[in-house]
């Protein structure tokens, strides 16, 4: 079953002083099933963050549309918008983006305090997810008292204590150590396991290996999509580096 | 690598950080401004001249604006150097020395420094001559009160606020010696940590203020309550700051505990929030709160002093014009003509001058004291006697009271009229020396100040029954036969404000103290009040915009440092789901913190501050008590009026900031 469908999308930016024009986004066409986990790889400047962003609600596409569970979110009213990302959409961000002065639980607890969730509903749902996460014995701590990679399944708790359709990571090893980033991608093939869907946006290969599924953005455009399959994890992490070198000696060859 | 170099360094840095440094700055100049002007206020001739207690008040002003300032501006410095750490601590990583960081601090106190009080000084100048014309320009008093200032105010200014920025210098570099440069990359992020003992806090806040309190509340008269007032003010400011910071924490902990409260979204903000900064929110709402008590008392106080006079005045001088008609003790039926004879004459030359006369109102009178028993009035000599206090005794002719009131009523021989001003005389009948009068009762005509004391008015059918009555007292009294039928001729007349002060002034040369009686203008009177106290009500309105000004910044300043201290937070949540409503909720949960909170202690505070007020307002004669709770109550709902404003506008900029 399609969960997240995007048709046509276009970005274009315009400078404020003059009519220049930035093309971020020229026609992305894909589609995300239902317990899908999907990679999107791209250069800086791809245009992979501007479409991670309009799916998130967080910036409006030029034209074309995302479809999640069928309706699309440009119609979604300015009012409700802040309601659907906190109930329907669950965020890793590349920086962690915890606020340091909540603790660890109450970080974890925010959107649901934001959506005006009874308390016991909120620590029902709270206690499992820490401990798959093994994160239960900071949860009174301070962010800052915490490792990178404690952070980054701090954050992890929070996108997915709202019960999110679907998750979207922005590099969420950007910022962590081989060590931990290998855990943390783990942690969400987990979950993905567990049929959550996740839509990722990394930069590396080792991280996108986890995934069922790997787009190539390029330009604006979805320029090529592998699939898993059965194999390994290794022999598809090769597969993702030898697509990511013919794709760009091409780009080369092209210019 | 040379000074010069250090020197453009820290210029740079002050630049770069304009968003933190322009607040600073501006909170600085201001209260270096307000410093200024209360240090110069003591070189003012009012201040030296009207009372040697006021100068002394004044000094303690002074004192407590120094303290405030002190604990202001290493408030404002730590939070600014908070802000910074992270920067600072990568000159450590870069490969700066500590005495190179120190250089850079240096360089940027004196920078900072030598700004703000230069500015300050200047603004002290410029707003002090502005406000000084537009005061003596609005309140038109009889002398103008002159701005002054001396080198000896400049050089105070300069010496204390030196001190302060070497200080909050020491501090700084203090922060960058002892810590190492990863922790101050971090230094941002942390919250502040709970107060050592804050138990003890808590209960030291309660001693001081308790103290504080207690002199006021004990204080045995004006001299002591000039003595104490400094000790009271002081430790009630020190109770305060403990009180903000180790109660405002405990009240937090205890709201974060509680999950209904803590978990609802504008709570769940506003509460980690304040909780993240606990010592900085405390001593905010402590500064404010000693301000608006500041405020509060400077301007009631001159409040109740004026309203107090013009009270008086009015009571003392129904009319414009009055006279006296002094009765002869011997001849009693004399005053009958006198009394005619004078007002035709006053008319006459009332005329003469140009004017026409509006309103006349006249009546004979007499006085006596004594108390009411059953239904009789007992004649008392003198006011010493009883052990009660007397009641006041009015005796009226009905002619003269219809004339005045504009009633036509008649009464036969055994009649009276009367008015009693506790309204707890409700028989028919009275009997007084041994005249029996059937009663009936009417309204006050009569002055407001018969309500100071229990009074009684009786009016009589005509100016024999008063002479009856004189003699029915002298019979008791055989010694005392001072007592007069006296009359008393007020009147308004036409004419713009100068005609009238001339006409005052040339009766007063004819009449003032003429044989048998005495003439005062209300204008004159009032005149005189106030160019021997005008210079209080200047002074009182100055500082009370004086310290609402700081008030303004202070809150401005709270708003603006917090709300970019905070922006990060709420664009961080706003991705994860937050909408505008929900900002506009979690600040608006924060008024009872920054509205309610400091304007209830303030008014705390001055309550107990009313009796020692009171006995300081004793030595510049003002007595009245319910002038003084009324423009006190009036003073604390247009302060917490215009706080309601100032909180307004201000938390518009702070939502401005974080959305």
């Amino acid at each position: 079953m399609t969960l997240l469908e995007i048709k046509n999308l276009k970005k274009v930016y315009t400078a404020r002083f003059s009519n220049q024009q930035t093309e971020a986004l020229s026609t992305v066409n894909f589609s995300v099933k239902e317990g899908e986990f999907v990679s999107i790889m791209g250069e800086s400047g791809s245009g992979k963050t501007t479409l991670l962003n309009i799916i998130s609600t967080l910036d409006d596409a030029t034209s074309g549309d995302v479809y999640l569970d069928g309706n699309p979110l440009s119609k979604i009213k300015d009012k409700e918008i802040s309601a659907f990302r906190r109930n329907k959409l669950g965020f890793v961000f590349q920086d962690f983006n915890l606020l340091d002065n909540f603790t660890i639980k109450d970080n974890i607890l925010l959107p649901l305090v934001l959506s005006k969730t009874p308390i016991g509903e909120m620590e029902s749902r709270l206690m499992p997810i820490v401990r798959n996460l093994g994160i239960e014995a900071h949860i009174d701590k301070f962010p800052y008292e915490v490792s990178g990679g404690q952070k980054q399944r701090v954050a992890v708790a929070r996108a997915l204590i709202t019960q999110p359709k679907i998750i979207l990571a922005d590099e969420p090893t950007g910022a962590l150590d081989s060590k931990a980033s290998q855990n943390l991608m783990e942690t969400l093939k987990g979950i993905n396991e567990t049929g959550q869907t996740i839509l990722m946006v990394t930069h590396s290969t080792r991280a996108a290996s986890f995934s069922n599924r790997v787009l190539f953005i390029r330009d604006g455009a979805v320029y090529h999509e592998i699939y898993r399959g059965e194999g390994s994890a290794d022999d598809f992490m090769d597969r993702i580096t030898q697509s990511l070198t013919v794709l760009n000696s091409r780009g080369e060859r092209d210019e | 690598m040379n000074n010069r170099f250090f020197s453009s360094m820290a210029l740079r840095n002050i630049k770069s950080n304009r968003q933190l440094y322009i607040p600073y700055l501006l909170s600085s100049t201001a209260i270096i401004t307000m410093f200024f002007l209360m240090v110069s206020l003591l070189t003012n001739k009012f201040v030296q001249e009207r009372s040697a207690s006021l100068p002394m008040l004044f000094m303690v002003g002074v004192i407590v604006i120094a303290i405030f300032s002190v604990i202001f501006i290493l408030y404002t410095n730590s939070f600014l150097i908070k802000r910074r750490k992270k920067e600072i601590g990568l000159y450590g990583i870069l490969g700066l020395e500590k005495k190179h960081v120190a250089k850079i601090l240096f360089f940027e106190t004196v920078i900072t420094s030598l700004l703000s009080i230069a500015a300050g000084l200047v603004a002290g100048l410029i707003f002090g001559r502005l406000v000084f014309m537009l005061l003596n320009y609005l309140l038109r008093l009889p002398t103008d009160i002159a701005y002054s200032t001396s080198l000896v105010s400049v050089a105070a200014t300069f010496g204390l606020f030196i001190g302060i920025f070497g200080i909050t210098f020491l501090y700084n570099v203090s922060q960058f010696t002892f810590a190492n440069p990863i922790k101050l990359l971090k230094g941002k992020q942390e919250g502040e940590k709970e107060p050592k003992g804050s138990l003890i806090l808590f209960i030291l806040a309660l001693v001081f203020l308790g103290w504080g309190y207690w002199i006021s509340i004990t204080i045995p008269d004006p001299l002591a309550a000039l003595e104490k007032f400094f000790l009271a003010v002081l430790f009630v400011i020190i109770g305060t700051y403990l009180l903000f910071i180790s109660g405002s924490i405990f009240i937090l902990k205890a709201m974060k505990k509680n999950k209904r409260i803590y978990y609802r979204p504008g709570a769940f903000i506003s509460i980690s929030g304040m909780l993240y900064r606990m010592k900085q929110n405390a001593v905010g709402l402590a500064n404010i709160c000693i301000l608006a008590s500041m405020v509060i008392i400077a301007v009631s106080t001159t409040a109740t002093m004026f309203i107090g006079a013009e009270e008086t005045l009015e009571n003392s001088y129904p009319y414009e014009n009055n006279m006296k008609v002094f009765g002869d003790s011997e001849d009693i039926g004399a005053i009958n003509s006198r009394f005619f004879e004078l007002q035709e004459q006053l008319r006459e030359e009332t005329e003469a001058a140009g004017l026409e006369v509006t309103e006349m109102e006249s009546y004979r009178y007499q006085n006596m004291y004594g108390q009411l028993e059953g239904q009789q009035f007992i004649f008392e000599q003198s006011l010493i006697d009883g052990s009660e206090l007397p009641v006041f005794l009015q005796i009226l002719p009905l002619e003269d009271f219809n004339a005045m009131s504009g009633n036509s009523y008649s009464l036969s021989d055994d009649e009276a009229l009367y008015y009693h001003s506790t309204g707890t005389y409700q028989k028919d009948e009275l009997t007084i020396g041994e005249q029996n009068y059937r009663l009936s009762a009417i309204e006050n005509e009569f002055s407001e100040e018969m309500a100071l004391t229990e009074s009684l008015v009786l009016v009589v059918p005509d100016i024999s029954h008063i002479k009856q009555l004189k003699e029915d007292y002298e019979k008791q009294f055989p010694d005392d036969v001072y007592l007069t039928v006296d009359a008393e001729i007020g009147w308004d007349t036409t004419g713009t404000e100068e005609e009238k002060r001339e006409f005052a002034e040339q009766m007063n040369d004819e009449h003032s103290w003429a044989e048998d009686h005495h003439y005062e203008a209300r204008l004159l009177q009032r005149e005189e009040w106030y160019s021997i106290n005008g210079g209080f009500l200047f002074l009182g309105i100055f500082l009370g915009l004086l310290f609402t000004i700081g008030t303004v910044l202070i809150t401005y300043f709270k708003q603006v440092s917090e709300g970019f201290d905070d922006r990060e937070k709420f664009q961080i949540m706003q991705k994860v789901g937050l909408d505008k409503d929900m900002i506009q909720d979690s600040t608006r949960s924060q008024i009872v913190w920054m509205f309610l909170l400091p304007i209830v202690i303030a008014t705390i505070h001055v309550s107990f501050a009313y009796p020692i007020v009171r006995k300081l307002l004793l030595i510049f004669g003002v007595t009245n008590d319910v002038t003084w709770l009324l423009s006190f109550i009036g003073v604390v709902i247009a302060f917490a009026a215009i706080y309601w404003m100032i909180y307004r506008v201000t938390s518009r900029v702070y939502y401005s900031i974080v959305k």
